[in-house]
């Protein structure tokens, strides 16, 4: 519905052109073109089922094991289509990390967590590789609480703190994009309030696309919105924009509260 | 009163003795079923512990280090059963060292691609077939194609080939099995951070999957260690009274074994003591044991470092 957009200046990090997914043959996400924003935070919201999590799940090809998933257009990253033939899965999910909706720690220590990415896409051992977990718990604000239990397992810790686990293991792999599936819908307020800190920091160096349920976190924690609704891209701007001055009526009412 | 509210045909003021008459029923059907559990459950440990007791009631005196360590004297009549244990275990190790690589990659195999391919979906239906095949099939195959086409012999490397394939369709399917039980959200986190498949294979799911696939191989050994058919015409002799020597010759002998022991020696009345035979099964049911020991070991050890 909405073409690209970009703001002047702003260079993109990562963009879909009319990218549609279907589930056997059901759409789920129709001609979605959307940018963005190199090193700012891009929250997506939209009813249940909008096709959220489908779109991000496009952005590291985790979608291509669905059996049934049928996936057109293009997803540029580097001036390249991440969907060509001949791309290297490993190095496009290097270059792009994924946290889930639920916290899914390896049951491991939490050093192997952490060092599993950097150890196999590095081959990093030893000082080095004990001084990229320690920089990536730190950037994921868990250095603190964990350092003198790094042997422990992985699964002993609490849900907030296996969530920045998580987060930490996937800043250890080197991501430029950070991609976030509703981060804290599993977690208790104060979890979610340390992640959404966490979140706003990140989004100074990194790429963070985030989906979201909660507008209000939307609000609190995105420069940019993607309003999503039956598959559709409806609504895409500036996320102060987007929330108090929409375009379009139905961004309008579902941010009003009238909607889903 | 929880509910009063009026509600289709049930009025205000029904509803807690509508729910009293089902909390009733619902005691009833507990303390029915929790006796009627509890008693089956105790009469099959009964059951168990009196077959054990019984064997260690009439094995216990026999055994001593003699008994275990020595072999048979007197024509069999005396002496201990040294030969037999050691049989069994250089079978057991042999099967173990082949059975183990194959039937953890068979599992792997059907795990990944199981669902996806026919030619899969038809080799898990055949595994399962030959998993419930009777053990006394695998010996007389051993026999025909082991023993006679290939012309080992009654011989250690012919039982330990018959043995391993007897071991490894369960290993197959408890391989498989325990990599099913791998939660989705690991293997998705695994192929997030840029693993490969085999990588997040393993790394993630068979360290996961572990203390399964090695209860399934013990289980496994356990039976086919006390199984006397594998063995029976492709590796077994029942007559020896020599200290057995272990080098490269003995993979083209045959070895005695307990399982073959015992039943070639309650077949033969009068030759072997019956003390010697109690003791003989006695040593058998502990080797078990130690082995299921191992098992429940190897759980808990990689349970407790993993926090499950
Ligand atoms: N693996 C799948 N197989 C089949 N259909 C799917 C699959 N995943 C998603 N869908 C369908 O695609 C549509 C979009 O789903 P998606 O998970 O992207 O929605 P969402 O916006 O993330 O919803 P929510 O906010 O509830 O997480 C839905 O109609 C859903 O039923
Ligand atoms: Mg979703």
């Amino acid at each position: 519905m909405v073409a690209a957009m970009t703001l002047p200046k702003q260079k993109v990090a990562m963009e879909t052109v009319e990218l549609s997914v279907s589930y056997n043959g059901k759409p789920a996400l129709k001609r979605v073109s959307l940018a963005f924003p190199a090193n700012a935070v891009t929250a997506l919201i939209g009813p249940s089922g909008c096709g959220k999590s489908t779109l991000l799940r496009c952005l590291n090809r985790m979608n291509d094991r669905i059996p049934g998933v049928e996936i057109t257009g293009k997803v540029m990253l580097n001036g390249e289509d991440i969907y060509a033939r001949r791309v290297n899965l490993t190095r496009l999910r290097r270059e792009v990390g994924m946290v889930f909706q639920k916290p899914n720690p390896f049951p491991m220590s939490i050093f192997e967590n952490v060092a599993l990415g950097p150890r196999l896409h590095y081959g990093l051992r030893g000082r080095a590789l004990q001084e990229v977990v320690e920089d990536a718990l730190r950037k994921a604000a868990l250095w603190d609480e964990v350092k003198d239990e790094l042997h422990k397992s992985g699964l002993a810790l609490s849900g907030g703190q296996q969530q920045r686990l998580c987060i930490a293991r996937m800043l250890a792999v080197q991501p430029r994009i950070l991609l976030m599936d509703e981060p804290c819908s599993a977690l208790d307020p104060i979890s979610t309030q340390k992640i959404e800190e966490l979140i706003v920091e990140l989004g100074k160096q990194y790429t963070v696309i985030v989906v979201t349920h909660n507008l209000q976190q939307a609000a609190r924690i995105s420069h940019y919105t993607g309003f999503l609704m039956y598959g559709e891209l409806v609504e895409w701007g500036e996320t102060r924009q987007v929330f108090e001055n929409p375009t379009r009526p139905e961004t309008e009412d579902y941010i009003r509260g009238r909607f889903g | 009163m929880m509910n009063a509210v009026q509600s289709g045909s049930v009025r205000t003021g029904e509803w807690e003795s509508l729910a009293a008459r089902q909390d009733a029923r619902r005691a009833r059907k507990n303390a029915l079923l929790t006796s009627a559990f509890g008693a089956v459950g105790l009469a099959t440990v009964l059951l168990v512990l009196g077959l054990v007791a019984a064997i260690a009631y009439h094995g216990a005196p026999t055994l001593s280090w003699e008994f275990l360590t020595q072999p048979p004297r007197e024509g069999m009549s005396a002496g201990g059963v040294g030969p037999m244990i050691l049989g069994s275990i250089l079978l057991m190790v042999g099967a173990f060292l082949m059975a183990t690589p194959l039937g953890v990659f068979g599992g792997v195999c059907l795990a990944e691609y199981g669902e996806r391919s026919r030619l899969m979906r038809l080799m898990h239906a055949s595994v399962a077939a030959l998993a419930g095949t009777p053990p006394i099939v695998y010996g007389l195959f051993g026999l025909a194609i082991f023993v006679l086409k290939f012309k080992l012999g009654v011989s250690l490397l012919a039982g330990w080939l018959t043995l391993t394939l007897f071991c490894v369709p369960s290993i197959v399917l408890t391989t498989e099995a325990a990599l099913k039980t791998v939660p989705a959200a690991l293997i998705d986190g695994g192929l997030a951070l840029g693993l490969s498949r085999w990588q997040t294979l393993w790394r993630i799911a068979l360290p996961y999957a572990l203390p399964g696939i090695l209860t399934g191989i013990i289980l496994s050994l356990g039976r086919a260690v006390g199984e006397a058919t594998p063995v029976l015409f492709t590796a077994s002799i029942y007559y020896t009274t020599a200290e057995t020597t272990l080098g490269w010759e003995t993979l083209r002998q045959p070895v005695a074994n307990l399982p073959y022991y015992l039943a070639e020696g309650y077949r033969q009345p009068g030759v072997v003591p019956e003390r010697l035979i109690w003791g003989a099964c006695l040593t058998l049911i502990l080797l078990t044991l130690l082995l299921n020991a191992g098992a429940i070991l190897i759980r808990s050890r990689t349970r407790r470092r993993y926090l499950w």
